[in-house]
């Protein structure tokens, strides 16, 4: 069992509540290989596909601004039985629906392949900002949201929620072959229904946190914490610091020596 | 023991000569930039006016006697632009390289005073304006604990002063760790820091009129957000001569939340987003798109970030100021604003962010900027104070190799062009593009 396993339990139980509640949900299959995936797509995917930005003027949608909210996270099982491959999940309005609209977003990427293991953990979130890989779609430069735009163009070649996801699935499925299944969950009903999703994404971002310190620490980097506990004279690096105050005492005596002997 | 009146007026007296020196300084860029009426160079202009209102505002204060503070811009400036309050920032003046005139002169007094030259020279300078009695000694002064030990170094000298020991300071604890315990825990300091600051002043705190600041703050990281993204154009609109630094120096020094500011970053984005639709470049052949990750060489800036640009079609397309990881701040009620600040100037302000930690930011940053903004380098400029980000320089080139981005760690210092010189940093940085078969 993979380290995130108990989170399908709990998306698969936050879907259900808010089905309870009434909130309109579509599900959508997509086939499984990435040529299929991408066959009849209304935009083109992969490097340069989105060459330029999308301004303000040209944008059709917008998702995931602050004010309207937004929650982004993904994990991975080494269990592909566990992913319904393939599965589009959207909660709330899609994109042709929304015209000049600021939804709020949710997004939940699950990925699963029998050979992915922690190590893999950065890379997918690093995946997950596509740049400039998907035509009419970008996602704003900034730390930990996903605050992106759909352009007026490609809204208007029929670019929804499916196109996004079929071409989410196919870049990851390109970059990280290891991935061999995905299931995608977007929310676009309200703030309100960000909230619990958030609260489990704050969980499943906690333990990557953990796993980015360990993998770190494997290569041999202390990113978070000194483990030394910030005592030089346990650290092995200690004799090159005292070589470099070494250096600097006799660079000092060296510019001071001239003035001395001048005097 | 508080500060008597008569030495308080004869530290101002001193203070405020340079003071004025350096004010005169901005005019005269001012005055200069008037004569040129390109539309961007209009903007810079309106950067240097604000920045000598913002000299002129501090010297009527001491002049006639009202409060002005002393603080950073990382402790909520939005907290002073509510209560009515003038501040400087305590290294304004290396910040804003405006000893620019006698830069070198200040570094060889700073040492000759015996401050150590393996300190940061931002921090060394600040230590010796104030022991030189070169900065106007305020009312009280917020200091600071984080990101480098230079800081607290700076501070600690600062309260031991033997004049300026008599000027109240507080300074806000920082946690370490990026979680909601953190935020919960810096947000109660702000409110500290605002009860100080009530107290040292006699100005009130009104929530109202700090919800509608922080309002008007959120327009203008709003507006900055849409300016970084245009920057990711190809071609760049712009190159290193404008950018970061101003947006930084509007939003969290000059004009924090107050609409002239918000207003600047409309003309920025406008002109910005009018290159773009044009398809202009800020040269005309952009050969090599850089990622500059620290603040711009302040001190001799002139010497290469042009040659960068002419020699090799270099264009700086974005810099650690530069890059907005802001999030708006909920106004919706005291506990929700203050949390938001302490958010946001903990783990989103730039260089505290990186440099106090966590240290995969130096990783997470470098990543997302790579991609997105379609970087051909990686140049880490490893300024001598920052000792912080060189020790995450491992990790920098382990994410770069990962990247498959080239990675440049040169070693200078940003403030005094005499520890690696222009020459010998484009000469490293040759080499590099050179080797690396760029430009």
């Amino acid at each position: 069992m993979a380290i995130y396993d108990a989170y399908l339990t709990k998306i698969a139980a936050y879907v259900a509540d808010l089905r309870r509640k009434g909130r309109p949900i579509r599900e959508m299959d997509c086939p499984p290989g990435v040529d299929r995936l991408l066959d009849g797509l209304p935009v083109r995917v992969g490097p340069g596909a989105n060459p330029g930005i999308i301004l303000r003027g040209d944008t059709f949608a917008e998702m995931g601004n602050p004010d309207a909210g937004s929650c982004a996270f993904l994990f991975w099982t080494d269990n592909p039985a566990l992913v319904r491959e393939g599965r589009i999940t959207l909660i709330g309005p899609d994109i042709p629906e929304s015209p000049g609209a600021s939804l709020p977003f949710g997004q939940v990427l699950i990925m699963a392949g029998p050979q992915l293991t922690e190590k893999d953990h950065q890379t997918l979130e690093h995946t997950q900002f596509v740049a400039d890989r998907i035509e009419g779609y970008m996602i704003r430069s900034t730390s930990q949201l996903i605050w992106s735009r759909v352009s007026r163009d490609v809204a208007q070649r029929g670019f929804g929620f499916e196109t996004l996801g079929r071409a989410l699935m196919a870049v990851f499925k390109q970059e990280v072959p290891k991935v061999e299944a995905m299931e995608i969950l977007f929310v676009t009903s309200s703030r309100e229904d960000l909230g619990p999703l958030d609260d489990i994404g704050a969980q499943v971002r906690k333990i990557y946190k953990s796993l980015l310190a360990a993998d770190w620490k494997a290569r041999g980097f202390d990113a978070y914490v000194c483990s030394y506990g910030g005592d030089c004279r346990t650290c092995p690096d200690e004799p090159v610091c005292d070589e470099i105050k070494e250096v600097i005492k006799i660079r000092k005596q060296k510019d001071v020596a001239p003035e001395a002997s001048a005097g | 023991m508080a500060m008597d009146k008569e030495t308080r007026r004869a530290l101002m007296v001193k203070g405020l000569e340079r003071y004025r020196k350096e004010r005169d300084f901005f005019k005269f860029l001012s005055d200069t930039l008037a004569l040129m009426p390109d539309e961007e160079m209009q903007l810079s202009k309106e950067v240097t006016d604000i920045t000598v209102d913002r000299y002129d505002t501090i010297i009527r204060c001491a002049e006639e006697d009202k409060p002005f503070v002393a603080g950073y811009f990382n402790a909520a400036p939005e907290v002073y632009t509510a209560m009515d309050l003038p501040w400087y920032l305590i290294m304004q003046t290396p910040f804003l390289a405006a000893s620019a005139p006698y830069l070198m002169e200040d570094v060889d007094a700073a040492e000759a005073m015996g401050l150590g030259t393996d300190w940061c020279t931002a921090c060394r300078l600040s230590l010796y304006y104030i022991e030189a009695g070169l900065s106007p000694p305020p009312t009280c002064m917020i200091g600071l604990l984080h990101p480098c030990d230079a800081a607290t170094m700076l501070h600690q000298a600062v309260v031991r002063n033997e004049k300026w020991r008599g000027i109240p300071m507080f300074c806000t604890d920082p946690p370490y760790f990026e979680d909601q315990r953190g935020i919960d825990y810096f947000a109660n300091e702000l409110k500290k820091m605002v009860a100080f600051i009530e107290e040292n002043t006699g100005r009130k705190l009104d929530l109202d009129r700090l919800r509608e600041v922080v309002k008007e703050s959120n327009k203008q990281y709003e507006l900055w957000a849409e300016y970084a993204q245009l920057r990711r154009a190809v071609p760049c609109p712009q190159g290193w001569g404008m950018g970061g630094p101003q947006c930084f120096a509007v939003s969290q020094i000059f004009q924090v939340g107050q609409p002239r500011g918000t207003d600047w970053f409309r003309r920025l984005v406008s002109i910005t987003e009018k290159k773009v639709k044009e398809g202009r470049g800020v040269i005309p052949k952009e050969k090599i798109r850089y990622f500059w990750f620290d603040l711009l060489p302040f001190g001799w800036c002139f010497e290469l970030m042009p040659w960068l640009e002419q020699e090799w079609g270099a264009v700086m397309v974005m810099e650690m100021f530069g890059f907005t990881p802001y999030t708006p701040v909920d106004t919706r009620n005291e506990d929700t604003i203050f949390k938001g600040l302490a958010k946001r100037n903990l783990y989103e302000s730039p260089m505290v962010r990186q440099a106090r930690g966590i240290a995969d930011y130096f990783a997470s940053d470098i990543a997302r900027v790579v991609k997105d903004y379609k970087v051909d380098c990686v140049i880490w400029p490893g300024h001598m104070g920052h000792k912080d980000g060189s020790a995450s320089t491992g990790i920098m080139r382990e994410i770069c190799n990962e990247l498959k981005v080239p990675y440049l760690h040169i070693g200078l210092d940003l403030f005094d062009r005499r520890y690696t010189t222009p020459e010998e940093c484009k000469d490293k940085l040759s080499k590099f593009f050179g080797a690396m078969g760029l430009g």
